[in-house]
């Protein structure tokens, strides 16, 4: 009984000590820093598609995707091929003319953290944001820029 | 003069023996370098779950055969290392680190018999007859088992400061000779004269610096 007692001491001192190593030295990547104001869900972008073109700096890797705005809800298409974000509330404000909106999407199944942040200017829009993945081990992060403009509204599930 | 020249020769010899280790680590880390390159392994939301899973069945092998005497193991967090790069470095750490005690913890609490039958049912002959060599001796021989071909000075200073040899063992390239990491710490189980605290603590220290080393200073394989 002692034994297995200095066993499970050993298990927990050794696990105990892991988890804490790890949270202490996993520097942790915070989610894109949305500019503070008025924001207030209005729905002002209800019922608008874009389609947006850009790219990941860090990889280089291209990003093209339709974002759907409807019952103040917001979605990314593209996003929904790699986890079920569905349907994220989004908020606005305007500043002379300019509709600013923000998202922040989290998919249930990983733990992924989408946060979007765009600037609607008549029919273009301009976003910014980071797609963060924090596991147990590490958090990675991928920063999105993109452009694009409004499009024919597309069919999305749910 | 004959002895001056020795010594001229001694150090340019040493000098020498520095600069090829010191070429060789700057090839090696170039070839690392080019072959991750080569893989331009980007995380991405389409890959990300599959690097994810790799990751952990990875971290599984590298503990299970890190901890077993003999059996490479090191080598897959090297390339978990090489792959990854310093955001991976707390992880290979403590991995390493709870490899080691599994090892210990092995080596320490389940009875001789069982161990040396284990390793011989994994077809790990070699374990299996380092587990069985050590088994009829003390303690302290169990340990000075560990300094093979050393004199008995050094075996008795080993003794005396067992951790500070324990450490060092770990820590000796071409350790792999004497069983590697795990086949070191089973014995120090075994031997019945360290005490799982102070086994532990060394460990951590133990195994440290090529972790710290990418984490802090940035180093990429």
């Amino acid at each position: 009984m002692t034994q297995i007692l200095q066993v499970a001491a050993i298990a927990a001192a050794t696990l105990g000590t892991g988890a804490a190593t790890l949270s202490v030295m996993n520097e942790d990547v915070p989610d894109f820093a949305v500019p503070e104001g008025d924001w207030a869900t209005t729905g002002a972008l209800d019922g608008r598609t874009f389609q947006i073109y850009g790219e990941d700096p860090g990889s280089g890797a291209v990003l093209e995707d339709d974002i759907v705005f409807r019952n103040g809800t917001f979605q990314s298409t593209d996003c929904e091929n790699y986890c079920n974000f569905g349907w994220s509330d989004y908020q606005t404000k305007t500043i002379d003319g300019v509709i600013h909106f923000t998202s922040t999407a989290i998919c249930p199944d990983a733990p992924h953290t989408v946060v979007w942040y765009g600037r609607v200017t008549g029919d273009e829009v301009v976003i910014d944001g980071t797609w963060t993945t924090r596991r147990w081990y590490w958090t990675n992060q991928i920063e999105v820029h993109a452009t694009g403009s409004v499009a024919p509204s597309v069919d999305v599930a749910g | 003069m004959a002895i001056a020249s020795s010594k001229s020769l001694t150090l340019l010899g040493v000098i020498l023996r520095v600069c090829v280790v010191i070429g060789v680590i700057a090839l090696a880390t170039w070839g690392v370098h080019l072959i991750r390159d080569t893989l331009d392994l980007q995380i991405r939301p389409d890959n990300e779950q599959q690097v994810h899973k790799a990751i952990m069945v990875g971290i599984v092998a590298y503990v299970g055969l890190l901890a077993m005497p003999f059996v490479p193991g090191a080598e897959i967090g090297i390339a978990l290392l090489a792959a990854f790069g310093a955001a991976i470095a707390p992880l290979i750490y403590v991995c390493t680190v709870a490899a080691m005690m599994l090892a210990f913890t092995i080596g320490r609490f389940m009875p001789i018999s069982t161990i040396e039958r284990l390793f011989r049912v994994l077809r790990l002959v070699r374990a299996a007859e380092l587990v069985g060599r050590a088994a009829p001796l003390s303690g302290n021989e169990r340990l000075s088992m560990l300094l093979d071909r050393q004199s008995k000075r050094t075996v008795s200073i080993a003794v005396r400061y067992r951790y500070v040899a324990m450490a060092l063992a770990v820590n000796m390239p071409g350790n792999s000779i004497i069983g590697g990491g795990g086949g070191i710490m089973i014995v120090a189980g075994m031997s019945g004269v360290f005490t799982p605290l102070a086994t532990f603590l060394t460990v951590m220290i133990a195994v440290s610096p090529v972790p710290l080393a990418v984490l802090f200073l940035s180093l990429t394989f």
